[in-house]
């Protein structure tokens, strides 16, 4: 019996993975079709993007922070204190910046995303879209997946330079560096190999956030309760899902060759 | 509506601001490995790129000037570097320029280092070829102490056989010898007394010379008297006219002597007859036995004169006179 609930559980992910592939498809197919609904996509962005900026710039400004000094006793010890400015931004820039980025991104926009679809899903909001000639896919999924797809770069690039901000501040808390010293550093340590991958991949994390907040929203159900379960669930997959296809990532840069 | 056009304002400075932060981002670094402005080749070679890889940093004289392009295996023991510089320091990099491998740091990445030669030479054109020069790699360094360490443990197996035998040697028992010792620091005081009557001696020897220098004592006087000099001069051709005087009587003593010979061997002469005449001889032994006969004559007259009343006065008054003179001669030795 335990067996078979094992059986279903498995059945059901598997069945969750292909309906969220249907999904994605189905943005591809109908989405990118005219008529586009630019003034939505705009609001989704203003939403999405800006107002997500305050709490993105707040944890990049302490994530640099607190990287930097916890990094520096471990330099000491190795001599190499006067590479910190070098080893934070490359560990900023590469993985600690879009990673965390994405996963508050993940948290904020995801469970709102998953909320609002699966509120208006429940309370038939969409099905009178739909009864109004209006296609809901494409402007209620396609403009939210677009601005996240679009947003979360531009907020991890940001957040990028806040961090390194916050990392001049930790370093200048226990010695004294130039501005320009500091940045001349942080990019003599970086590369193209560095900064390109890191960028690409937020536009996949941005996607997976947009296409798992609205696939849960859109198929919500068993009333207000589901609401919770899509916000919640949307959080986790697209959390889940940020690791992975980070892992691609560093994968798929190594074989290029672009770790090195 | 107002309210959209607000919110799109702040969406496109939003993204406006995420766009050049990137753009910015992507300039820096591509500022930083030449990626954008304008910039020229130029090729080294080297025996062993000792981990240099495309993309390294090029310093001339410790300044960023531009990147490593690419890596290129000319044959087995040759590869070329192709080196992208900035135009900005083209005009400064001379043909004899001299490019080395370095390293950033103690363990860091490996860069190449154009370091300028001096004298005069042209500026480097488009594609030129630079000297480069070997530089010791930490792997040769360790080699060579690897030798290093071999020669040490040589010496020191070396001196351990040495010490071992100076331990068996006589000359260590000598060392452990308190007797010896003692025999020693005998030597020693005694060289170091000496040392202080050598001193002494020194010293008086300089006192000496100065009072000799000053025409004190005899050598003093012998050096500095003139009158002495004067008088040692006379004395000295006295001497010689003495000897002259002693050379001429040798000489007639020898014409004596040569005369008496030839006496001798013709049969001349008075010494002839004293020697070889026995009749002479005779005579003197007949003479001189009379002489005695005459003499114990005398002596029986002059006892019998002693006793004689005329002359008994006489003889009595001597003999007081030396019985007088004795009692002096004993008394002043008792009162010494």
């Amino acid at each position: 019996m335990k067996l078979w609930t094992l059986t279903e559980g498995n059945k059901e992910f598997i069945n969750e993975t292909g309906s969220i592939t249907k999904f994605a498809n189905r943005f591809f197919i109908v989405g990118m079709k005219p008529r586009y609904e630019f003034k939505e996509l705009l609001t989704q962005c203003y939403l999405i993007g800006y107002k997500s900026l305050p709490l993105v710039a707040l944890t990049g400004f302490i994530m640099g922070l607190v990287l930097t000094m916890q990094l520096r006793p471990s330099l000491i010890v190795y001599g190499v204190e006067s590479q910190l400015p070098e080893m934070v931004g490359i560990s900023i820039v590469r993985e600690v910046g879009p990673v965390i980025t994405a996963l508050i991104f993940a948290g904020k926009i995801g469970s709102s995303i998953g909320a609002e679809l699966g509120s208006m899903k429940v309370t038939e909001q969409i099905d009178a879209m739909e009864v109004s000639g209006i296609n809901p896919f494409k402007f209620l999924v396609a403009t939210r997946i677009i601005s996240t797809t679009l947003m979360l770069p531009i907020l991890t690039v940001l957040a990028d330079a806040i961090a390194l901000f916050g990392s001049y501040i930790g370093v200048n808390i226990n010695s004294v560096t130039s501005f320009s010293l500091f940045f001349t550093q942080v990019f003599q340590g970086l590369d193209l190999n560095d900064l390109l991958p890191a960028v690409i991949k937020t536009f996949f994390f941005g996607f997976a956030v947009g296409v798992v907040g609205c696939y849960k929203g859109f198929n919500s159900n068993k009333g207000t309760k589901g609401v919770g379960i899509a916000a919640n669930s949307a959080v986790v997959l697209s959390s889940v899902l940020i690791f992975i296809i980070d892992l691609l990532a560093v994968q798929i840069a190594d074989l290029m060759g672009l770790n090195y | 509506m107002g309210n959209y056009a607000e919110n799109n304002m702040r969406l496109g400075i939003f993204v406006l601001v995420g766009l050049i932060v990137l753009i910015f981002a992507f300039y820096m670094v591509g500022k930083n490995k030449s990626i954008f402005g304008g910039n020229f080749e130029l090729k080294a070679r080297f025996s062993n790129s000792n981990g240099l890889m495309k993309g390294s940093n090029v310093l001339y004289s410790g300044i960023q000037a531009g990147t490593v392009k690419s890596l290129k295996l000319i044959n087995d023991t040759t590869i070329e570097a192709t080196l992208l510089i900035d135009n900005e320091v083209k005009s400064f990099i001379r043909k004899n320029a001299i490019v080395t491998i370095g390293t950033e740091g103690l363990m860091g990445n490996k860069v190449i280092q154009i370091t300028p030669f001096k004298g005069n030479s042209p500026l480097v054109k488009e594609g030129d070829l630079l000297e480069s020069k070997k530089v010791a790699s930490i792997d040769e360094m360790l080699q060579t102490l690897s030798r290093t360490n071999d020669n040490i443990a040589g010496i020191s197996d070396g001196l351990r056989q040495t010490v071992v035998e100076i331990n068996k040697s006589t000359l260590w028992k000598l060392l452990g010898d308190k007797a010896a010792a003692n025999g020693i620091e005998s030597t020693i005081n005694q060289m170091h007394q000496a040392s202080i009557n050598a001193n002494a001696f020194s010293k008086d020897l300089e006192m000496i010379l100065s009072e000799t220098k000053s025409g004190k004592g005899t050598a003093g006087l012998l050096l500095t008297d003139t009158a002495f000099a004067t008088q040692l001069r006379m004395a000295l051709v006295g001497i010689k006219s003495a000897g002259d005087h002693a050379n001429e009587l040798t000489l007639q003593l020898n014409q004596m002597a040569s005369d008496l010979k030839k006496d001798l061997d013709n049969s001349n002469g008075f010494l002839n007859f004293l020697v070889k005449d026995s009749l002479m001889i005779k005579k003197l032994n007949a003479t001189m036995d009379n002489i005695e006969k005459g003499t114990d004559g005398f002596n029986q007259n002059m006892e019998a004169l002693k006793h004689n009343f005329l002359f008994r006065g006489y003889f009595k008054k001597l003999e007081k006179e030396k019985e007088k003179r004795k009692t002096i001669d004993q008394s002043l030795r008792i009162d010494k």
